[in-house]
């Protein structure tokens, strides 16, 4: 794999080839950043794509060299989209359609094949999407820190010496703050679940 | 035994090395874990879940789509930044005379930015630039936008005028000394209006002080030029140094006793403040190099005479460069009645220059 530095130096000179390796390095991270925060998968496509193109429209401007400044860069512009998202949202509130994606989907195939797995059960299909919604309320309520952190370490998957770079932290305040998010996380989660109906996804798999 | 954190953290650390040896996934549900430390175990679980949850994974169908249409539009915009580059350089092709123009007023630009740049770095009073300096600071306080900022730049420009005074203490620039003694005064003057004008609290008190911090400065700096300067600079800045506070010596009265007899001496007696053992007699604005005895809480001087002539004024320089100077003189002559000699314009310092001008 190509260095982050050299790919940088391309990106900013205007090589579209290392605009694209980028991209593909670190799709993965922004999405889950953006998708941890906003419940609904085409929003958070629809915020990621804007992400990357305000990467490529400023890249030239960046002056970091390394992979935890350019991931801090592409955060931080991530993080500014979401919160536009949601004060646009306080604003004009989307309105919904009342036939979800997953209805129109099932009317075309419900006919043809009925559904006995789980994956396509409409029920299930519902359970799931109020049960995300659930983890991305709990994620939003968490510190800005405590979720670059959760990126960072498992979606990312980088180790804490470089979130700790990529936070300008040092690596014993980046454990106590993976800890504490994944400790709220928890409280949070296991809080819903005892007073709404719920799979209880994490509590059932430790028990 | 580690902390919770760190115990956290070896768990996840352990996870990326041999696959979370200690935890199996079963009908997509993990199991629990096997290390019986309940504080981690549930958040080790919980990482995991997130981790492999599908919703935060990428759709390959939608990253594939939008590379696409990223690169296109970055090409786009490559491109239209090319064509604005070339269409302004066609539009000159065809308008030479506008070129021509345009680069004229670049060029205009940046000898003016430059300019300025350079003149507001200036300090030294002699230099050229520094009546643009003058100006620029003019502007600059035309289009300050609130009294404050205006009380600010008042103080700032009162420096400034201090600093130009360094480079003019010295005998060979009376003139331009006395001018730029008068432009302090005259600033500190505004600047004290400008800060009393404004609203008592947290935005006037700071400037006050400030204002006071530099009139203090100022009294030091000036006391340090009085031994560069000749008498009527002296004299001058004897009388900014009353205005900023200071103490300096003043002469409430001078009295001549000329000689009853042609080239023998006379007796001059000064009373008032500040004058110092050692202080020099000044006659008509020289130093005579004679000092005095304290006689009756006057000094008196004995030097000799030449004729019956009358001084127009009397002085005395202190061995700390201070002065004092007064036109308001008795003259008595040691056999007949006394006259009282110059004009009365010796102000309450009792210091007059020497074209006979109270300051």
């Amino acid at each position: 794999m190509e260095a982050i530095d050299r790919l940088l130096d391309r990106a900013r000179k205007g090589e579209s080839e290392a605009l694209s390796l980028l991209y593909r390095r670190f799709l993965p991270g922004i999405f889950g950043y953006i998708a941890a925060r906003v419940a609904h998968r085409s929003i958070a496509e629809d915020l990621t794509s804007e992400v990357f193109l305000a990467m490529v429209e400023n890249i030239h401007r960046l002056r970091a060299r390394d992979e935890a400044g350019f991931i801090a860069w592409l955060l931080q512009i991530a993080r500014v989209t979401v919160a536009g998202y949601y004060r646009k949202q306080e604003k004009h509130p989307m309105l919904v359609t009342l036939e979800s994606e997953y209805w129109k989907e099932e009317r075309r195939t419900a006919l043809v094949i009925p559904t006995t797995n789980l994956a396509s059960d409409p029920a299930h299909q519902a359970e799931m999407r109020d049960e995300w919604r659930r983890v991305v309320q709990a994620i939003n309520t968490l510190t800005e820190e405590q979720r670059q952190v959760l990126v960072g370490r498992l979606i990312l998957g980088y180790d804490i010496a470089t979130v700790a770079r990529m936070m300008g932290k040092k690596a014993n305040a980046v454990k106590a703050l993976q800890f504490r998010a994944l400790n709220s996380l928890q409280r949070l989660l296991g809080k819903q679940n005892n007073t709404e109906y719920t799979r209880q996804p994490y509590e059932e798999e430790i028990r | 035994m580690k902390s919770p954190p760190e115990r956290l953290n070896d768990r996840l650390e352990q996870r990326g090395t041999d696959s979370w040896p200690d935890e199996t996934w079963a009908e997509g549900f993990l199991m629990p874990v096997l290390h019986a430390d309940p504080e981690v175990d549930g958040l080790v679980v919980l990482a995991k879940h997130l981790q492999a949850t599908p919703q935060l994974q990428v759709n390959s169908a939608f990253a594939g789509q939008f590379e696409r249409r990223m690169l296109r539009h970055y090409l786009e915009r490559q491109k239209q930044r090319t064509m604005r580059g070339w269409a302004l350089l066609r539009f000159f092709r065809v308008h030479p005379v506008l070129a021509t123009i345009a680069t004229l007023c670049l060029v205009l630009l940046l000898f003016s930015t430059s300019a300025l740049a350079l003149a507001a770095q200036v300090t030294n009073p002699t230099n050229p630039l520094y009546s643009l300096k003058q100006w620029e600071q003019h502007v600059r306080y035309s289009f300050a936008s609130s009294p404050t900022d205006q009380a600010a730049l008042d103080l700032q420009f009162a420096q400034d005028r201090l600093n130009a005074l360094s480079y003019l203490a010295d005998q060979a620039h009376t003139d331009a000394y006395l001018q730029a003694l008068a432009n302090l005064n005259q600033q500190f003057t505004t600047t004290a209006s400008a800060i009393n004008a404004l609203p008592a609290g947290a935005q006037q008190a700071p400037l006050a002080s400030e204002l006071n911090t530099l009139e203090s400065n100022a009294r030091q700096k000036l006391r340090g030029f009085l031994h560069h300067l000749n008498l009527t600079e002296n004299l001058a800045t004897m009388t900014e140094l009353a205005r900023l506070g200071d103490t300096v010596p003043q002469l409430t009265s001078a009295t001549l006793i000329l000689p009853a007899h042609p080239n023998t001496t006379a007796t001059i007696s000064l009373s008032g403040s500040g004058i110092q053992p050692d202080a020099q007699l000044l006659v008509n604005g020289k130093d005579l190099q004679v000092t005095g005895t304290v006689l009756h809480r006057q000094f008196v001087f004995v030097v000799n005479w030449n004729g019956n002539q009358h001084p127009w004024s009397l002085g005395i320089l202190n061995p700390d460069g201070t002065s004092a100077q007064t036109t308001s003189i008795t003259i008595t002559n040691a056999n007949t009645n006394s006259t009282k000699n110059g004009n009365e314009t010796g102000n309450k310092n009792g210091n007059g220059d020497n074209n006979g001008h109270g300051n």
